[in-house]
């Protein structure tokens, strides 16, 4: 945390303009939104919600969306840190966020190594198969929404 | 059926997580005292427009050092508060609401008063 501080970003974050981190703030929260929105529709869809609807279909523009909503909500977060990063050491919100992120990465990694998902676009699959994923799902729903109101906590502890 | 049910279950979960306790503490004034809180000491730490809100750190006549939390930082600059104004070591006198927590010296700030000047960073509380 306190190398993080000391880094140049940290430095960036800190000097350049009263308006830095509000803008970087609005940056978090798109890509959360993106993240979460795209996640929220796929996550219902691998419970068993608009079975209509293919998961082949559901996963084409969900998952790219939910990608790179991550990847901007990750970038944006690590500058909001490292403006006074010594100062969210002992936020018990902190604490809850991380390992949050880390199990909803990890369930990602799972499903990607799960034959039914990686064969979602070639073949129907089966009801075990469905309920397989249907954990995922939960266990998505439930470590995304845990990091986001920790970290939403983060700021009101 | 599972359809239906999985549906409820995650309509409850968001329910649940988005209808934060109310006795928590908020971001604003919530976490703060009521009650009208004043003191003087010397600039530890100069004025940082970083961040969420804009801080400085002063010492009290006792040693002990006070976090002050002011306003974010643009409100903080308009109120003409901006860094390096106030010199380290300088002695300031602040107006403001403590933490409700007592074992935290931290005072959400109104008002920094240096050199007859008084930095009214938060002009609509009185």
């Amino acid at each position: 945390m306190v190398w993080l501080q000391g880094s140049a970003l940290g430095h960036a974050m800190r000097e350049s303009g009263v308006w830095t981190y509000g803008v970087v703030n609005l940056v978090h929260i798109l890509g959360v939104a993106a993240l979460f929105g795209a996640l929220l529709v796929l996550d219902l869809r691998l419970l068993g919600v608009w079975r209509n609807i293919s998961l082949a279909a559901i996963s084409e523009p969900t998952v790219p969306i939910a990608t790179i909503g991550f990847l901007i909500a990750a970038a944006s977060g690590v500058c909001l840190l490292a403006t006074k990063a010594t100062e969210y050491v002992g936020n018990p919100f902190l604490y809850i966020k991380f390992p949050a992120i880390a199990l909803g990465l990890l369930n990602v990694a799972a499903l990607n190594s799960l034959a039914a998902w990686r064969q979602r676009k070639l073949r129907d699959l089966s009801a075990h198969e469905q309920s397989k994923l249907a954990v995922i799902g939960g266990i998505s729903l439930v470590s995304w929404l845990t990091a986001i109101t920790a970290g939403r906590m983060i700021a009101y502890w | 059926m599972y359809s239906r049910l999985s549906f409820g279950i995650c309509a409850a979960v968001l329910t649940f997580s988005l209808s934060a306790p109310p006795a928590w503490a908020h971001h604003g004034w919530g976490g703060n005292s009521e009650e009208e809180f004043e003191l003087s000491g010397i600039v530890e730490t100069g004025v940082s427009l970083a961040g969420p809100h804009a801080t400085m750190k002063i010492k009290a006549a006792d040693g002990k050092v006070w976090d002050l939390t002011l306003a974010p930082p643009a409100a903080t600059s308009r109120a003409g508060l901006k860094e390096g104004i106030i010199p380290v070591g300088a002695t300031v006198s602040i107006h403001g609401h403590r933490n409700l927590d007592p074992s935290r010296l931290e005072v959400k700030t109104e008002r920094v008063t240096w050199n007859g000047r008084t930095f009214n960073v938060y002009p609509d509380r009185k």
